[in-house]
């Protein structure tokens, strides 16, 4: 079962196409959506949380078709954490996650034994009385999902959930999503390659509007593989000629010389060896393929 | 009833009582059925910046995109809860402001003996039912403006251009008895003359039609 997109289009009034006749399966589990700024992630997800309506083809959840009639009965299996969300400053966080329970229509005891259970696993019993504008990012994203999990989605969408957040509260968001992420489908959206590495096997990715990859991550980076190079640039003349000709995922001094990673189909026409893949050099690879 | 922090901050609370004060204290009046003249008009528009926030904020803040997943009824009880404890704090304050007047402005009292108080008594009575339905309409008013436009400033700046146009000579002129401000221009020397009641049953229609309207808009613009 999970998310079935066929054929979707999304254009907007001002005759921008955001989504391009897109196809995607996203089955149970962590799927990971990756792209760039404007790539179409957004507006992907504010179609499976039925806040848009697409121009033309199809999703489904669960075989229920999206259409106005069915929009209630969709919007009873999701669970969203928008990117940047403002939950009520002036509650303390259990008023917060008690009012957004009681909002999503479930009965007093229910969302309060979720509240409770949900705050031990997040580890934010103990702040449970501050107010939530004394709160720091990490836990107001923490606060976020667990507001997001209360009606015990069966579709879960994060976007963006670690943008601005230390390595210690990145980490921590990226083991709940793969706690929660059990018996449910978790469609995680981000910019933040290492957080696709560390949390799915499934992934997709997106660029103006369409997706140019979608399947398990070994093979995307079986993809890559071969079609990353190491070389030595001895100056920074040489430097910025290969940064002109080719796409370089990462440089860095080692001792006097310039240790440079290209990606590139064709062995470079300088001195280089072949070396492993990264996800980042996966993405960048398949996002520059057709350019 | 979590409404109440979501909906009264201290700052609206503040700015509100200041508002009612510093009106009270640069207000002149010289008789005491001045004091719903005087209040009526500005508290109209207090009530409109007031309540124009009242989703607006969901949507600033981005929880209307989460909120678009919760069942519509339990979305709009939560918005009528708000206004109703906002109407309830502004008519606390209008009230507040009546008697304010009396301490900072010290009105001439009309009429003799045992009747002065009881005129006193039916002439706040009176002022207490027409600021209640100026409060409520609009409130409701600036509420639905903001929601129809996602933008608070468009509740309050369409209520501010609504309030222009009633409260002037032109609006008595052409609302006479049927304006919204008909109790701000009713016929000081005839106190038996109730036809003013005829503008707050406007009043009373416009947010009968609001309380209708807005689950529609809220369905549509989210």
């Amino acid at each position: 079962m999970g998310i079935k997109i066929e054929d979707l289009t999304v254009t907007f009034k001002n005759k921008v196409t955001a989504i391009n006749h897109a196809d995607l399966d996203i089955p149970k589990g962590i799927f990971g959506l990756l792209g760039e700024n404007g790539a179409g992630k957004t507006t992907l997800m504010r179609v499976l949380t039925t806040v848009l309506s697409p121009t033309s083809g199809t999703v489904t959840l669960d075989g229920i078709l999206y259409n106005e009639g069915n929009y209630e009965k969709i919007q009873r299996k999701i669970g969203y954490l928008p990117q940047e969300i403002d939950l009520y400053p002036s509650l303390t966080l259990q008023e917060c996650l008690e009012y957004m329970g009681n909002l999503s229509g479930i009965s007093k005891q229910t969302y309060k034994e979720r509240i409770q259970y949900y705050l031990e696993m997040t580890s934010l019993s103990e702040h449970r009385r501050k107010k939530m504008k004394q709160l720091s990012g990490g836990m107001k994203r923490r606060v976020g999902l667990v507001g997001a999990l209360l009606n015990e989605p069966e579709f879960l969408i994060v976007d963006e959930p670690t943008t601005g957040l230390d390595p210690e509260e990145r980490i921590r968001i990226r083991n709940l999503l793969v706690d929660f992420s059990k018996g449910r489908t978790v469609l995680l959206s981000t910019h933040v390659v290492e957080d696709l590495a560390a949390t799915c096997n499934q992934l997709a990715v997106m660029k103006k509007g369409k997706f140019l990859y979608s399947g398990n991550m070994r093979e995307l980076l079986e993809q890559a593989k071969g079609h990353i190079w190491i070389c030595k640039a001895k100056d920074e003349i040489m430097a910025r000629k290969l940064e002109k000709e080719y796409h370089v995922s990462s440089k860095q001094y080692v001792g006097n010389e310039l240790q440079i990673k290209l990606i590139s189909e064709v062995p470079p026409q300088i001195e280089c060896s072949s070396c492993e893949a990264t996800l980042e050099d996966a993405y960048i690879y398949i996002s520059n393929k057709e350019s | 009833m979590h409404e109440i922090k979501i909906s009264l901050p201290f700052q609206k609370q503040a700015y509100a009582v200041l508002f009612v004060l510093i009106l009270s204290l640069v207000r002149g009046i010289t008789y005491s059925y001045e004091i719903g003249i005087a209040l009526e008009a500005p508290m109209a528009i207090l009530a409109a910046s007031f309540c124009a926030d009242t989703y607006t904020q969901e949507i600033t803040s981005k929880r209307s995109e989460i909120q678009r997943l919760y069942p519509m009824k339990k979305r709009i009880y939560s918005i009528y809860k708000r206004i109703v404890i906002q109407e309830i704090f502004l008519l606390a304050v209008a009230v507040a402001g009546y008697g304010l007047f009396y301490i900072f402005q010290n009105p001439r009292i009309v009429g003799i003996g045992e009747n002065s108080s009881e005129n006193e008594i039916c002439q706040f009575l009176v002022y207490f039912a027409a600021i209640a339905v100026t409060l409520v309409v609009w409130g409701l008013l600036s509420n639905l403006l903001s929601c129809l436009f996602r933008n608070m400033w468009m509740g309050i700046g369409g209520c501010l251009m609504l309030c222009l146009i009633t409260n002037s000579s032109i609006g008595v002129r052409y609302f006479g008895a049927w304006n919204l401000f008909s109790y701000t221009f009713r016929s000081i020397e005839n106190s038996s003359n109730y036809s003013w009641i005829c503008g707050k049953i406007v009043c009373i229609c416009i947010g009968i039609m609001t309380v209708a309207a807005l689950p529609k808009i809220m369905e549509k613009r989210g």
